[in-house]
């Protein structure tokens, strides 16, 4: 008896909004307000989807990354030939490297970094709304026309950074100095 | 993307340094192209003269066939979240016929998606898996 009426304490301070009308001992989780709301009417018949999923599909924190660091004039963008830390949900956790590009395709864009292990390149290309991706941390930027820090870079795509080792271990000496 | 005549580096303490595929063993798939963690047939194109730390003297000389597995490839190779992965030059370790490793010791990174193809024992003796 004293166990009920606990139970009904907590269940009137949980956040649900609606009691389940077939169970007292159901969980009911919150509903987010985006959720609760039916969506509108062309959205149904499937006019507008792919703006919709922009929109929506990518967790806050995802969408904002692509507002600043990967949009293509943006004062906070990262500059292919940065050095970025990437941290991820599996094995490797952590992944650091030189930004070689960036392809810019809504929610699907992705860099490559590229960074030197043990005598050997390796490079990896991260797509940046996956939920796998936890965190970028970025160690140097590149020099701008406005920044003088870092390295000055004059490409958006680094490619040439695969034949030349000497210009690699340039940009990397000034990560660790 | 390893096929016939593709050249890959030896990265284990067997002797070869060079071996040139032959044949991909098991490959029903990707249209007879290796990748890494598969199993290849290999002719050893260059040998150290005198390879050390090898438990009961198997040398390893110019011109014999062995088996070889994949570890590290120049073509991107995709992992189930999405990312590439994608190495300066390609690798393998030899083997014998059982599946077993003919070295004692990998000197250099390894693929982590060996993992995933049964090649637990290539991982724990490599210094870093990526």
């Amino acid at each position: 008896m004293l166990l009920n009426s606990l139970r009904q304490c907590a269940r009137a301070m949980s956040t649900a909004t609606q009691p389940y009308p077939f169970s007292k001992l159901a969980k009911i989780p919150p509903v987010l307000p985006s959720t609760s709301t039916m969506p509108r009417e062309p959205l149904l018949k499937g006019k507008g989807l792919m703006q919709h999923l922009t929109e929506t599909l990518a967790t806050p924190q995802k969408r904002n990354w692509l507002h600043t660091y990967f949009a293509r004039r943006h004062p906070l963008r990262i500059h292919p030939g940065s050095v970025l830390t990437v941290g991820l949900a599996h094995a490797p956790t952590i992944f650091s490297g030189v930004l070689l590009s960036v392809r810019r395709r809504g929610l699907d864009t992705s860099f490559v970094l590229r960074n030197v292990i043990n005598r050997t390149g390796v490079e990896m290309q991260f797509y940046v709304c996956s939920p796998h991706l936890k965190s970028i941390k970025i160690l140097q930027r590149a020099a701008t026309k406005t920044s003088r820090s870092g390295p000055r870079i004059r490409r958006v795509k680094l490619y040439y950074l695969r034949d030349s080792p000497e210009k690699m271990t340039a940009i990397s000496a000034g990560v660790r100095g | 993307m390893i096929g016939l005549k593709s050249t890959l580096n030896v990265i284990d303490n067997s002797g070869a340094l060079l071996i040139e595929c032959v044949n991909v063993l098991k490959q029903k798939v990707n249209n007879g192209w290796g990748s890494v963690g598969d199993e290849i047939v290999c002719v050893v194109k260059n040998a150290r003269p005198m390879p050390e730390g090898l438990p009961n003297g198997i040398k390893v000389r110019r011109g014999d066939v062995r088996r070889a597995v994949i570890v590290r490839t120049k073509k991107a190779v995709r992992r189930p979240d999405g990312r590439f992965i994608r190495f300066d030059d390609n690798a393998a370790v030899l083997l014998n016929n059982k599946r077993e490793l003919l070295g004692t010791r990998i000197g250099g990174i390894v693929s982590a998606d060996l993992r995933m193809k049964g090649w637990a024992k290539v991982i724990s003796l490599a210094p870093k898996v990526v």
